[in-house]
Order: structure tokens, then C-alpha cells, then sequence
């Protein structure tokens, strides 16, 4: 069988440590999940802003560099052709070359559609070669749309060329065509940075890679190396532009990239950054969400058990000390310093133990006493609550002797166990009929019985209460005599009453303790017992004057008793059957009625 | 791969890394074809590359030089001598020649080149996208644009139909650097005469000759021996009193007519980028070669005033620099 004060304090301490512990945890534990799922999606919305932002500003750069270009051939168109213009727009083209590093050549052609003007930075310039290029594609597209972006080529192999042309406000001015290179594009390109690490670059239409921060990406001219890239470009056209999308950059790590359109050359440029590095802000927060997560279960824990402890403990120290009174250490006290209502019960459990002590000390007096009590009287005594009246005095008592007549030689004759089986039934006898009229039972000495009444409880009429219980000693043991004198004719039962002051008190030392009554009146009492015959009660005169008439008594003659100088006068009870008759009256008794002193 | 991964890892920390073992660092094995003083405006732009790629030179890459101090003949020599020290990549910068020496010299260890003209037409590489082989590099245009400085001198000297073309028997392109200007002789409607040196002492008669042959200017080809000696040719040209065009700009400031050519500090940057990269892993073959599109010209108004010209519009319009 388990032991049962170890096993519910294990799991209250469970249970208060978890309570506790859950009270902390659970609102730090909802609040740190729900700043990290709100943080992630701001985090997510703010890179979604950020990367959009930067692919337009980096289409807006883009455009403004193929503009600036458009914008500077505009201005070598403004007058028709004629003979003498050609020396000024040769002037102004070598200074557009100047101006814009990225023009890599430059025809100005007439409203003919013929080349009138050709200036390089590595071939050699013409003036008025006249070949025709007005059913080239960038003379056509310039005429008809104003503004013409011939495809991406890569000359060489390697290195990205586009033609633009442009046409004036009208057909008398003629076209300028510019040969660009856009490895210029990469000084815009390379400018931008997302983050520590995020980049920029550029596809043209049919997704072959113009700019990237790398050149040597673009001068490779691999168009199966960028696939990766035509594969983001399509990811972010499947979001939906202005929707940053995840995907894969050239080195396989995921990127979060967003997407804006140049219009015109219809290029789409493309922001991207390293997912791990967009989403570190997040991150950190999450671990540092994480430590104070930790840091606090940790508090809350400590918290916990120090608060379950402090529950705890207490608890423990009551069940102990519940647990040693309950033994019986009834002396055991509690000591408890909350200062709280733990303090409070510790108090209510030592004055319950005080209480337990008293009454279990009372409760062991009380079952002495009634080794020589009365039981009503051991019970008076134990209503009361109060031993004092077994304390020493000295009080008027009627002591009542009886002994059997014949014991000695009966006991020495028979056998232990008829002797023993005799005692019990008279003992028995005597003890009903002393409880029966509330007398104490003093002591038990082989045959002889020692009554006491009026102490330590004192009684109305004392000595009128001896003589009937006398009476009845003398019916009770009369009816097992007869059966008795079967086993010795000789036995017979007599009983002395005398009355007078005596010392009474508990006397003895250590475990033996005995209430008894000290005084001639006692020696007289024993002596009257003894002098008694068989059948008879003898009363002493200080008795029979209490009882008055109340009972008829006859004084017998008074009879010379050892330890009195002077003989005692004896009364004894009147039978009740016939007082003029009474066969049992002895010889020379006169009836005894209230005397003349009274 | 573990020292390269090291390499990696000390080039992305950049300059802020604590330096390694001396033995743990990378070597740069560098071929030059002149003296360090000659080269130092180069070596500067090429570590000033080096550092954008996360090398800094003594704390995270050491560079092993070998000079040729001008005499070419030396090259592939001081090539066969880097390439026995087995150096992580070797820069073969300052022309044709040094990247023919380097290319002859191993064909295991990755070489930067930075030359003009055009690799492809000189064997070095494959293709320029795709350069295939242990070699990459930068070249510049300044190869092709000799014919543009034909075109420059006919317009200062508008009425002179004779010009004076110095060429370097020694150089790799000057036979095709004399056709290209010839074809271009022949469209501008003018004659040339070929005046050819290839050591310092020579250098005079270039200027005697053209004086001698009544040329309206002296044309340099591009070749890098006369483009590190610009100072002396400046000298000479103010002494000879002869217009001349040369591919540096370093000519016009030393008192030179006008020059015109590839900008060597953008060359010699991205050919030290390229080291960088190649230390950080990747491989020549996948680096395609760069051309340098930007093509300078300078020219000095006054040597204009001393020799007694005037520079056209045209010029003045499209010049880059006019030192005054």
C-alpha cells in the first residue's frame, strides 16, 4: 500500500507548479506567437512595398538612361536638310558622342532616307555617303511610330547592343539613328542594392539577360545559364506585377523578387533579394522572441516553485505536525511564520492540540479514577472537569467494611480456581451494588471490600444511603451464599457501617495511585465488619444517628472492639419482614429508635 | 578545394579579415613588361579592382611581380619562371606580348590578360563570351581606334595628304593595325609613310622621318612599348616640332599634339577584378573577356598654339580634355 503522505503532496506540488507555471507561459506564449505571425506578414507587406518601390525606381533609371539617349538624338533633329547644315549637325552629333558614352555611333539620315551623316567612336565618320537606308527597319519604325527600339543583339557574342531611332517632328528633318551599347545600362543596374545583398537586373522581352550587377553574366550571352531567371520573371508575371513572388536565382538560393515593365523597349526589370536575408529582421525577432520566451518560462518556472514551494512547505509542516498529534505526541506544536492564513491554521491546529492535550490527560485521570470510583461518580468527576474534589480534606464519611465469614479456611481448603470463580461472582456482586447507590469502592482486599460514601463526592444523607446499600450487600451476597455453603457451611457475609471525619485524598506515588479515606472511623468500620456475624450489619452509633427513624435499628450491646478503649455501642438493622418477631434478632438486642440526645 | 574555400571565405570578409598564415595566403603571380615606376598609375588601378573583390595586397593576397624592364624578348622567360612558382592565377597585363608569353607558358594556371586588340584574332581566347581556356582578361579598343587617330590628324592637318605612321615591327598587332590604317588612308584620299621603331634609340628617327618626308602628322600606332615611354615622346615631339597622335593619354600631358585610346586605369581595374574573382573560384573559361568601350581623347591646346595650329571645331567638340 502506497504510503498515502507521500504520494498527494507530489501531486499538489504538480498541480500548483503547473498552474502557476501554465499562468505564466500561456499569455507570453500567445503573445509571442501572434507578434511573430503579425511581424512575419508586416515583415512579408513591407518587402512586398520595398521590392516594388526599388523595381520601379530601377525601371524608372533604366528609362531614363534610354530617354536620355532618345531625348539627346532630338536634339540633332531640328532643322531640314540642306548643304550648309551638314558641318553644324556633324558638330552637334560629335558632341551628343561626347555626351552620351553609350552612343557607340550615330547616322543622321535625310527625308530622302538617305545617310547623310555617319560619326563613330572606332570607325572612321562620313559625311553625305547617301546610302539608303530608308527601308531599314529602325528608318521605318522611327517614321511611323516616332520612336524605334530594335531588338537586343549581342555583338561579338557578347556584348549587348540595341539600335534606337528617332525621327523628327517632321519627315523634312530626317532620322537619327544611334547605335547604344548597354553594358552602360550596368552602372544603373550595379546601383542598386536591396538590403545587404538583394540586386537588380534586367530581361529583355524574349527573356535574354541586358543587365545584371555580374557583367560577365550579360557578356556570356548564355541564354541557357539565365534560365533561372525567365523562370522568376514568369513567377512574378503568375503573382501579378506590383506582388513580389518567390523563386530561384542564378545560384539556387530562394529569393523573394518583384517586377517592374520599362514601356517602349519592353524589358522588364527585376528586384530581387535572398529570402534569408529579406526575412533576417523577422528572424532575429523570433529569436529573440524566442530567448525572452525561454528567459521568462524559466522565471516562470522559478516563480512557480518558489510560490508552490511556499504553498507546499506549509502544507507539509501541518500535515506532519497533524500527523504526529494524531500519534499522540500531542505535545508537538506546529511552528509556522507566514504571517498568512497558513500562520492561522498552525495556530488553530496547536490550540487544538493544547485542547487534545488537557482532554486526553482528563480522560486518563478520569479512567483512574474510575478504578476506584463509582462509575456515576467517575462520570460527576468527569463533568465536572475538575480533580480537585480527590484532593486531601478532611470530611465527614461514612465508610461501609464487609468481609465473608469463613474465607481464610474456604481458601486455604479449595481448590485456586473455585476460590478465584467465588471472588469474581462476590466482587461483581458488591461492585453492582455499590454503583447502584453511588458509593466509591475504595479497595478490593482478598475478601474484605472497603466502601466510602459522601467522598470524594459528597451525597444527601450518607449514612441512611450506607445502611441501605448494606442491605442490599446483605440480600445479594445472602442469595450466592446459599449456593456457597455447598462448597463450605462454614461461609457467611458480614458488614460494618460507621460514620465520622476522616482524611480523604489520593495517596501513593509514581503509577500507583489510590483514593482512600484515613480516620477511627475507618479502623471502627473495619472493626465492626469484623466483629459482624454472618448476616449481619453492624452500624456505629454517629451512623445510626444519621439515619434516625428513616431505617429501625436496634442497639445490640455494645461490644469491646480492638484498637477502642471503651467498648462501642452497636446497632443493627431491623429485618423487615416482622420487627416483633424477628427470629434473626440476637439475643439481648433491644429496638433501637431515634435516641433520647437528639 | 579546401584553400580555395579559404580563399572564399577570406575574400568575402573583405578587408576587414585578420591576415592568415603567410603560407595560407593566395598568390598572384604578375608578369610586367616594364619597370614598376612605368607601371605604377597601372598597378594602382588594378589593386584599387583587387579591393572591390575583397583583396587587399600583404593581408590577404600576395603578389609575385617579374619585370621585363622593356626588353620583350625577355617575357616569356620571367612567364616560364612565374608559371614554375605555380602562383593561384597569373596577370599578364600592358599588351599582346605579355599575354602570348603567359598563354605560352602554362595552360593550367588561370591568366588575367590586358592588352588591346582582339584575343580571339590572336589565339588567346576562343570567343570573348566564352573564353574556354585558361585564359580571360580585358582588352581595350585601343587597337581598333588607330584609324580614328588618322581620321584626327587629317583634320587638324586639313591640307595635308602625306602623314607619317610609326609602327613597332615587334608588336603582335602591328601588322594588322597597318592594314586597318591603310584601308583608312585610302578612304580619307591620303598617302602614308611607314617609319618603324622598336627600341627607345629609335624613337628619334621616327620624328626626323616624318619631318624629312614632309608628313602632316606622325601617327602612333597602339603598341604598349610606346605607349609606357609617352613622356620621352612628348619630349621629342616638342623638340621635333611634329604633330603627333599617340593611344595615351600620358603623351598629350607631356606635351604631345592629341592622343587618342582605351583608358588604362579602366582596363587595368577590371583585369584586377578578375584576379580577385578567379581567387575567389571561378573559372577563366567562364569569364567572359571585357572590352573597355571607353575610348579618350585628350588634346593639348598648347602644343596646338606652339606648333602653330588650330584645332577644328569637330575636335574641340569631341575632345574629352583640352590641356590648355
Amino acid at each position: 500500500m502506497a504510503d498515502p503522505s507521500v504520494a498527494p503532496r507530489r501531486s499538489l506540488f504538480t498541480k500548483y507548479f503547473c498552474a502557476l507555471f501554465a499562468a505564466a507561459v500561456a499569455p507570453l506564449l500567445i503573445a509571442s506567437g501572434s507578434e511573430a505571425w503579425f511581424g512575419y506578414h508586416d515583415q512579408r507587406a513591407r518587402l512586398n512595398d520595398l521590392l516594388d518601390a526599388e523595381a520601379r525606381l530601377a525601371a524608372v533609371k533604366i528609362q531614363d538612361f534610354i530617354e536620355g539617349i532618345r531625348d539627346q538624338l532630338g536634339w540633332t533633329l531640328q532643322l531640314p536638310w540642306s548643304e550648309d547644315s551638314v558641318e553644324r549637325r556633324r558638330l552637334d552629333a560629335l558632341g551628343l558622342l561626347r555626351q552620351a558614352p553609350a552612343v557607340i555611333s550615330l547616322s543622321l539620315v535625310d527625308a530622302a532616307g538617305k545617310e547623310r551623316l555617319f560619326v563613330s567612336r572606332i570607325g572612321l565618320n562620313r559625311i553625305n555617303r547617301g546610302a539608303d537606308l530608308a527601308g531599314t527597319p529602325a528608318v521605318m519604325g522611327a517614321r511611323a511610330a516616332g520612336t524605334w527600339f530594335g531588338p537586343v543583339t549581342f555583338r561579338y557574342g557578347s556584348e549587348p547592343f540595341m539600335t534606337i531611332a528617332v525621327a523628327g517632328n517632321r519627315s523634312a528633318v530626317g532620322v537619327a539613328v544611334a547605335e547604344v551599347n548597354l553594358k552602360f545600362i550596368w552602372e544603373e543596374i550595379s546601383g542598386i542594392r536591396v538590403g545587404r545583398t538583394g540586386e537588380a537586373f534586367v530581361l529583355d522581352r524574349p527573356g535574354r539577360l541586358v543587365a545584371h550587377p555580374d557583367i560577365s553574366l550579360v557578356l556570356r550571352a548564355d541564354e541557357a545559364a539565365t534560365r533561372p531567371l525567365r523562370a522568376l520573371r514568369d513567377a512574378i508575371f503568375l503573382t501579378g506585377l506590383g506582388q513580389a513572388a518567390t523563386g530561384q536565382d542564378l545560384a539556387g538560393k530562394t529569393v523573394l523578387a518583384a517586377l517592374a515593365q520599362i514601356p517602349g523597349v519592353d524589358w522588364s526589370v527585376i528586384v530581387e533579394q535572398p529570402l534569408a536575408e529579406a526575412f533576417r529582421p523577422i528572424y532575429a525577432a523570433l529569436w529573440r522572441t524566442a530567448a525572452l520566451l525561454v528567459a521568462g518560462a524559466v522565471l516562470a518556472a522559478v516563480l512557480a516553485y518558489w510560490l508552490t514551494q511556499r504553498m507546499v512547505g506549509p502544507i507539509r509542516l501541518l500535515e506532519d505536525g497533524v500527523a504526529r498529534i494524531g500519534a499522540g505526541q500531542l505535545d508537538h506544536r506546529i511552528s509556522l511564520g507566514t504571517g498568512d492564513e497558513f500562520e492561522r491554521l498552525a495556530t488553530r491546529f496547536n490550540a487544538m492540540a493544547d485542547e487534545l492535550s488537557v482532554s486526553q490527560e482528563r480522560s486518563e485521570r478520569i479512567s483512574r479514577l474510575k478504578r476506584f470510583l463509582a462509575p456515576q461518580v467517575a462520570e460527576l468527576v468527569d463533568r465536572i472537569g475538575d480533580d480537585r474534589v480527590l484532593d486531601g480534606r478532611r470530611v465527614e464519611v461514612v465508610v461501609v467494611f464487609c468481609d465473608l465469614r469463613g474465607f481464610t479456611a474456604f481458601s486455604a481448603g479449595a481448590e485456586p480456581e473455585t476460590v478465584i470463580g467465588v471472588l469474581r461472582e462476590y466482587y461483581d456482586t458488591l461492585q453492582e451494588v455499590v454503583s447502584e447507590h453511588e458509593a466509591t469502592l475504595i479497595s478490593f482486599h482478598g475478601d474484605g471490600v472497603m466502601v466510602l460514601l459522601n467522598a470524594p463526592v459528597s451525597c444527601s444523607d450518607p449514612a441512611l444511603r450506607a445502611v441501605t446499600m448494606a442491605r442490599d450487600m446483605q440480600a445479594r451476597v445472602q442469595k450466592l451464599l446459599v449456593g456457597w455453603r455447598t462448597l463450605d457451611p462454614r461461609l457467611g457475609f458480614g458488614v460494618g457501617v460507621a460514620m465520622g471525619p476522616a482524611t480523604v485524598g489520593r495517596i501513593g506515588s509514581g503509577g500507583r495511585l489510590d483514593y482512600t479515606a484515613i480516620g477511627n472511623v475507618v479502623n471502627l468500620a473495619s472493626r465492626l465488619s469484623a466483629s459482624a456475624a454472618d448476616s449481619e450489619t453492624l452500624i456505629d452509633r454517629e451512623a445510626a444517628h444519621a439515619i434516625g427513624t428513616h431505617i429501625p435499628l436496634v442497639q445490640l450491646p455494645s461490644r469491646s472492639l480492638k484498637g477502642f478503649d471503651r467498648p462501642v455501642p452497636v446497632f443493627v438493622p431491623v429485618a423487615r419482614s416482622s420487627t416483633d418477631t424477628d427470629p434473626s434478632l440476637p439475643a439481648g438486642a433491644e429496638p433501637f429508635y431515634r435516641p433520647a440526645m437528639f | 578545394m579546401r584553400r580555395r574555400d579559404v580563399i572564399a571565405l577570406a575574400g568575402g570578409a573583405a578587408s576587414s579579415i585578420v591576415p592568415a598564415r603567410a603560407q595560407a595566403l593566395p598568390v598572384i603571380g604578375y608578369l610586367g613588361s616594364e619597370s614598376p615606376e612605368r607601371y605604377s598609375s597601372r598597378l594602382k588601378a588594378f589593386s584599387e579592382g583587387l579591393a572591390a573583390a575583397g583583396y587587399v595586397e600583404g593581408r590577404t593576397v600576395e603578389i609575385d611581380f617579374r619585370w621585363a624592364d622593356g626588353r620583350y624578348n625577355r617575357l616569356p622567360a620571367l612567364a616560364n619562371e612565374l608559371a614554375d612558382r605555380h602562383p593561384y592565377v597569373i596577370v599578364a597585363p600592358g599588351g599582346a606580348e605579355v599575354a602570348l608569353a603567359a598563354k605560352a607558358a602554362t595552360a593550367a594556371i588561370p591568366i588575367v590578360f590586358e592588352m588591346g586588340g582582339d584575343p580571339v584574332a590572336l589565339g588567346l581566347v576562343s570567343s570573348l563570351s566564352r573564353p574556354g581556356g585558361n585564359l580571360t582578361g580585358v582588352t581595350s579598343l585601343s587597337v581598333e581606334v588607330s584609324r580614328k587617330r588618322l581620321e584626327f590628324m587629317c583634320e587638324v592637318r586639313p591640307g595635308f595628304k602625306l602623314f607619317a605612321v610609326a609602327l613597332n615591327p615587334a608588336s603582335p598587332t602591328s601588322a594588322a593595325q597597318l592594314k586597318n590604317l591603310q584601308v583608312a588612308a585610302e578612304t580619307l584620299g591620303v598617302e602614308l609613310v611607314v617609319l618603324k621603331a622598336s627600341t627607345v634609340q629609335e624613337f628619334e628617327s621616327l620624328f626626323t622621318g616624318a619631318q624629312q618626308a614632309n608628313a602632316g602628322g606622325l601617327v602612333f600606332t597602339s603598341d604598349p612599348y610606346f605607349a609606357f615611354r609617352s613622356p620621352q615622346l612628348g619630349a621629342l615631339a616638342v623638340r621635333h616640332a611634329v604633330p603627333a597622335i599617340t593611344q595615351s593619354r600620358d603623351f598629350p600631358l607631356a606635351g604631345g599634339l592629341m592622343s587618342y585610346g582605351g583608358d588604362f586605369n579602366q582596363s587595368h581595374r577590371h583585369t584586377g577584378l578578375y584576379a580577385g574573382r578567379i581567387l575567389h573560384g571561378e573559372k577563366p573559361a567562364d569569364l567572359p573577356v571585357q572590352r573597355v568601350t571607353k575610348v579618350e581623347l585628350f588634346i593639348n591646346q598648347k602644343a596646338a598654339d606652339a606648333l602653330g595650329l588650330a584645332f577644328p571645331p569637330s575636335l574641340l567638340a569631341s575632345a574629352d580634355r583640352v590641356i590648355e
